[in-house]
């Protein structure tokens, strides 16, 4: 699957603010993004339409969302889901994958962060067989966690591979140095206050990258973060 | 001062007081009374006199007696005053004063008036009055001790309901949410007690449900605008054209926001732990578990050029995944963050337990002070929970938490305290 693939998502929740944010971010690059803010529209929308991915909210006005994942399991839709609450409790946790849902976040998350796993998701729910992401001469083999430049390989360390795979999932985004952070090292760690760690990883990747002969794409953005894009 | 020994003291004062005055009334009525009879005796005797005078127009003849002695003297002039007194008597036999009362009258025989003095020995009544006193004495001595027994025994035994109580509030725990159970007793005062210690308990722990419920539901409500304000952040760093103030503002606020998330996340894992909601456990090889978490680790450590040591035996234990996790992320953070540079990080296991050191202030900690909640060191960017964190689940798992100052390093141990707990398995000594 190549990474200009346009997918088409639908977002569950009942937090306008959040539902508009997440629809903005998504929608940019091409892809379809629908909204439901309630359980009807929800239901009415998965049994019409297929989605890649769904990002569903368990707390609703007038249900649960693990109704809806039910609703869609027992119709054997295909569609990929992904359960964002505010509850971190194990229990639904475990009850949403239980149920067939793909992954788990709590809220409040990085919409990077959204991005990057929605992504995951669509690439595996994808059945072409392709396991590669194609970014210009960058090429990311996903099964055996190998990045090409050019047809050759450069040898990246875990963080700095998950780093590239995080940038080229929200490729043109400006992405936070505390979404960088947590996604390198979970978000229990309380010592990223200090991201000068980040950089150093931000400058090695960029490093091999440029030597290997790719262009430049990662640029750092007014201090706030950094953004992979090649323009 | 106990309440028995206080009631004993006062108790004793007022009766060893009453038994003193009571005990001088007493040794003078009895005296006055004796007195009394010893002249009514002299009376008895004047009147022997007087009658023989009138019968005989004579004195009669002295007899010596041991306990009387009666003197004639001839006086001119008038008849003296009729009176008692207190005197001397010499006894014969003993040899030596005694105390006697005298009576000392006079009467005429013919033409001469002679003074009479009867002198009678009081040794009897003063024996008398000594035997009555010892023997009040003993009695009162008796008394006392049988009441102050008496009161030892049955008021330690009636303090029972009172004590139990006592022991019941000593123990009483809000986290572990049991109410104070009720005391079994007659008595009115302790069972009145008893009902609003049970009551206050209750409602106590119906407040504190109440109030971690409210704790843990402000959280939960928190993290939808939370969610709200981070997305919003998002989509803001998107907007093009910016200024490196605009973006610096933009990166506090995001690292603010970041902060909140933080600790209400914490506070969160907190109320789930104290209520025991992180029931779901594996087994864990913890000497693994600790390598992969260094590793991860691994660049930021050689970023500040740390050297960490290792020194693991295997153990397994069996514990919640996310919690290790927590605990080791927070021993591991706060070794590195507040690590000097070029320093050092120790971490040991064995099968009774972990330990984190490292170097930094060469200042020891207050022990009390760290593990209090929001307590934080002045450089110190984290929320103040990670130790409260690792106290918690420590206590959840009835595993000790401490910290020691040992050879210049800051050092965290954990100790299963195997024999008390059956969470370690398979622990092989190397």
């Amino acid at each position: 699957m190549s990474f200009e693939t346009i997918v088409k998502i639908l977002v569950v929740e009942d937090e306008p603010g959040l539902r508009d944010s997440i629809r903005d971010y998504f929608a940019e690059s091409g892809n379809v993004c629908e909204t439901a803010g309630g359980y009807e529209t929800a239901l009415q929308k998965i049994n019409v339409y297929r989605y890649d991915c769904i990002l569903l909210d368990i707390t609703l006005p007038n249900g649960s969302g693990l109704d809806i994942l039910e609703a869609l399991k027992a119709n054997h839709h295909p569609d990929g889901v992904l359960i964002i609450s505010a509850k971190n409790s194990l229990d639904d946790r475990l009850r949403g994958l239980d149920l067939g849902a793909d992954d788990y976040l709590t809220k409040p998350f990085h919409l990077s962060e959204l991005k990057a796993r929605v992504m995951a998701i669509v690439r595996r729910k994808s059945f072409n067989g392709n396991r590669e992401i194609i970014f210009h001469e960058i090429t990311i083999d996903l099964l055996a966690k190998q990045v090409n430049v050019f047809g050759a390989p450069i040898k990246l360390t875990k963080k700095e591979y998950a780093l590239l795979l995080y940038f080229v999932a929200n490729k043109g985004k400006v992405i936070s140095k505390n979404a960088i952070a947590e996604h390198l090292w979970g978000d229990e760690i309380d010592i990223s206050d200090n991201f000068d760690f980040i950089y150093s990883h931000i400058k090695n990747l960029r490093k091999k990258l440029i030597e290997a002969g790719s262009g430049d794409y990662i640029q750092s953005t007014y201090g706030m973060g950094y953004k992979f894009s090649d323009h | 001062m106990k309440l028995l020994d206080r009631y004993n003291s006062v108790s004793l004062l007022t009766t060893i007081l009453v038994i003193v005055v009571t005990g001088v009334i007493y040794y003078f009525s009895i005296s006055y009374i004796l007195t009394g009879q010893v002249d009514k005796d002299l009376d008895v005797e004047e009147n022997e006199i007087f009658e023989y005078v009138k019968l005989n127009h004579a004195l009669p003849q002295v007899f010596k007696s041991d306990d009387l002695i009666i003197h004639f003297t001839p006086i001119e002039g008038h008849a003296v005053a009729r009176r008692f007194s207190d005197s001397r008597f010499f006894d014969a036999h003993e040899h030596g004063e005694e105390s006697g009362r005298t009576l000392t009258s006079s009467v005429m025989v013919g033409q001469q008036l002679y003074r009479i003095e009867i002198t009678e020995s009081k040794v009897e009544t003063e024996y008398l009055i000594r035997m009555i006193f010892f023997i009040t004495l003993g009695i009162v001595f008796v008394l006392l001790t049988v009441l102050l027994l008496i009161n030892k025994l049955v008021l330690r035994r009636l303090w029972q309901p009172f004590y139990q109580i006592l022991r019941a509030i000593k123990l009483f725990n809000l986290a572990d949410r049991n109410g104070i159970d009720p005391v079994n007793t007659r008595i009115d005062e302790f069972r009145d007690l008893n009902i609003e210690v049970t009551a206050m308990s209750q409602r106590v722990l119906q407040d504190y449900q109440s109030l971690k419920a409210f704790v843990e539901n402000a959280a939960h409500e928190l993290m939808t605008p939370l969610a709200v304000i981070n997305s919003k952040l998002d989509t803001l760093m998107q907007v093009g054209e910016m200024n490196d103030k605009q973006g610096l503002l933009i990166s506090e606020v995001y690292h603010t926001v970041g902060k909140l998330k933080k600790l209400n996340r914490s506070m969160l894992m907190l109320s789930r732990i104290e209520n025991k909601l992180i029931a779901e456990r594996e087994e864990i090889d913890l000497c693994q578990f600790i390598q992969d978490m260094v590793n991860e680790f691994q660049e930021l450590l050689a970023d500040r050029g740390i050297i960490i040591s290792e020194y693991l035996k295997p153990c397994h234990i069996t514990i919640n995944r996310d919690l290790l996790m927590i605990i080791l992320n927070n021993l591991m953070g706060n070794a590195i963050q507040h690590n000097c540079t070029q320093g050092k990080i120790v971490i040991q296991l064995d099968q009774q337990g972990f330990s984190f050191c490292n170097t930094g202030t060469l200042i020891p900690l207050n022990e009390k002070q760290i593990l209090q909640r929001f307590y934080k060191s002045p450089e110190s960017e984290g929320s103040g929970l990670g130790l409260t964190l690792i106290k918690e689940i420590c206590d959840s798992y009835g595993f000790s938490f401490r910290y020691a100052f040992r050879t210049d390093m800051h050092c965290f141990d954990i100790v299963f305290n195997y024999p008390y707990s059956n969470l370690i398995q398979n622990c092989h000594l190397l």
